[in-house]
């Protein structure tokens, strides 16, 4: 069920990890959130997102071993698989759910994710909660 | 601290589904502590709720709310107008504590959204270990702070049993043995003659075993 013509997406992204480029964003819209450190990665935004109408939400965050903080990158890994186990059982596809190691440099990288999490979202479809969101 | 975790999503709804307005009520003394019912845990759960009820296009008035215990009367109070808004309430507390929400608001219903599990402490982050069975006859000083009653699978009380390999117990290599944690312990208090105290059978009066047991400081009543 087609709701909207072009997908949301959210962004969450550790300041080291991501730079907005012209035409990134071409075919979706998408809201950026900045983070110190994606350790500040929260299960509740994750889901707040979704509850706001994207229709995948991306987290990037620095290479494992690159984070300045040390262990963000491995803590915001876990959180997100945390969450993606709730959108499973809640029959939201955990698959709108993703994280990648990023740097903020790797334009072309961070594209080629948005694009191919684009692909994706015709498989798994809209958010199944848009529908009757307020 | 008293440990617990949160039901299975699906287990929640179905529990909450009957109901248009729910108060989901976090706890914010143990099972907070334990990530099952604190006001992340009450977030969480809320959102992950609305989501699912809006894909079924159902209607559901959700409630966020986190008091300090809820298994004292003095902080239950705050919750009271929140209660009077909603049909059922949704408690993220342990076992005590959703019981006494069902005392004191005897025509509300309460619903449980927390297992408890055991008490015990966090052994490292996002680990906990059960420490105590609350027997009611503490016997800790003569096993240099570790108890056999909760932590030896055999409860064995005058030494360990010939299942312990290399400090772990033959039941699950993930579990130290508690018999060598004791004795390990005793020696660096120099208390091995501990062990020559002889322990008779235990008295399970005073545990749970014995009936629901009730604590009376006289002192205090008025």
């Amino acid at each position: 069920m087609e709701i909207h013509n072009t997908p949301k997406l959210t962004l969450f992204h550790c300041i080291n990890s991501f730079e907005e480029t012209p035409s990134m964003f071409d075919n979706c819209q998408v809201k950026t959130v900045k983070m110190a450190c994606a350790s500040m990665t929260k299960d509740i935004h994750l889901l707040r997102a979704f509850e706001a109408g994207s229709d995948a939400v991306l987290v990037l965050v620095c290479p494992d071993k690159g984070c300045r903080y040390a262990q963000g990158s491995i803590r915001a890994k876990k959180r997100v698989d945390y969450v993606k186990t709730i959108l499973d059982d809640i029959g939201m596809d955990g698959r709108r759910l993703s994280i990648f190691n990023t740097t903020a440099k790797d334009s072309r990288a961070i594209t080629d994710i948005i694009q191919k999490t684009l692909v994706a979202l015709e498989t798994i479809g809209p958010n199944p909660a848009l529908n009757h969101l307020n | 601290m008293i440990t617990g975790s949160q039901k299975p999503i699906n287990e929640i709804i179905k529990l909450v589904e009957p109901y248009k307005k729910v108060l989901i009520l976090g706890c914010g003394t143990c099972v907070k502590t334990c990530f099952a019912g604190g006001e992340d845990e009450v977030a969480v759960l809320a959102s992950a709720l609305r989501l699912s009820f809006k894909q079924m296009a159902k209607s559901i008035d959700i409630e966020e709310l986190t008091i300090e215990r809820q298994c004292e009367n003095e902080f239950i109070q705050e919750a009271s107008p929140g209660i009077a808004r909603n049909e059922a309430i949704l408690s993220l507390a342990c076992g005590a504590g959703v019981q006494a929400m069902a005392k004191r608001f005897a025509k509300e219903v309460v619903l449980p959204g927390v297992n408890t599990t055991f008490i015990g402490i966090q052994e490292s982050p996002g680990i906990f270990t059960e420490e105590c069975s609350g027997c009611g006859n503490c016997s800790l000083a003569i096993f240099g702070g570790v108890c056999p009653v909760t932590r030896c699978a055999k409860k064995l009380l005058n030494g360990p049993c010939g299942g312990s390999q290399n400090g772990v117990c033959e039941i699950d290599p993930d579990t130290p043995c508690a018999w060598h944690l004791i004795i390990e312990r005793l020696t660096t208090l120099g208390q091995l003659d501990n062990l020559k105290t002889y322990i008779p059978p235990k008295n399970w009066n005073t545990s749970l075993s014995g009936g629901p047991r009730k604590l009376i400081r006289e002192d205090h009543i008025i």
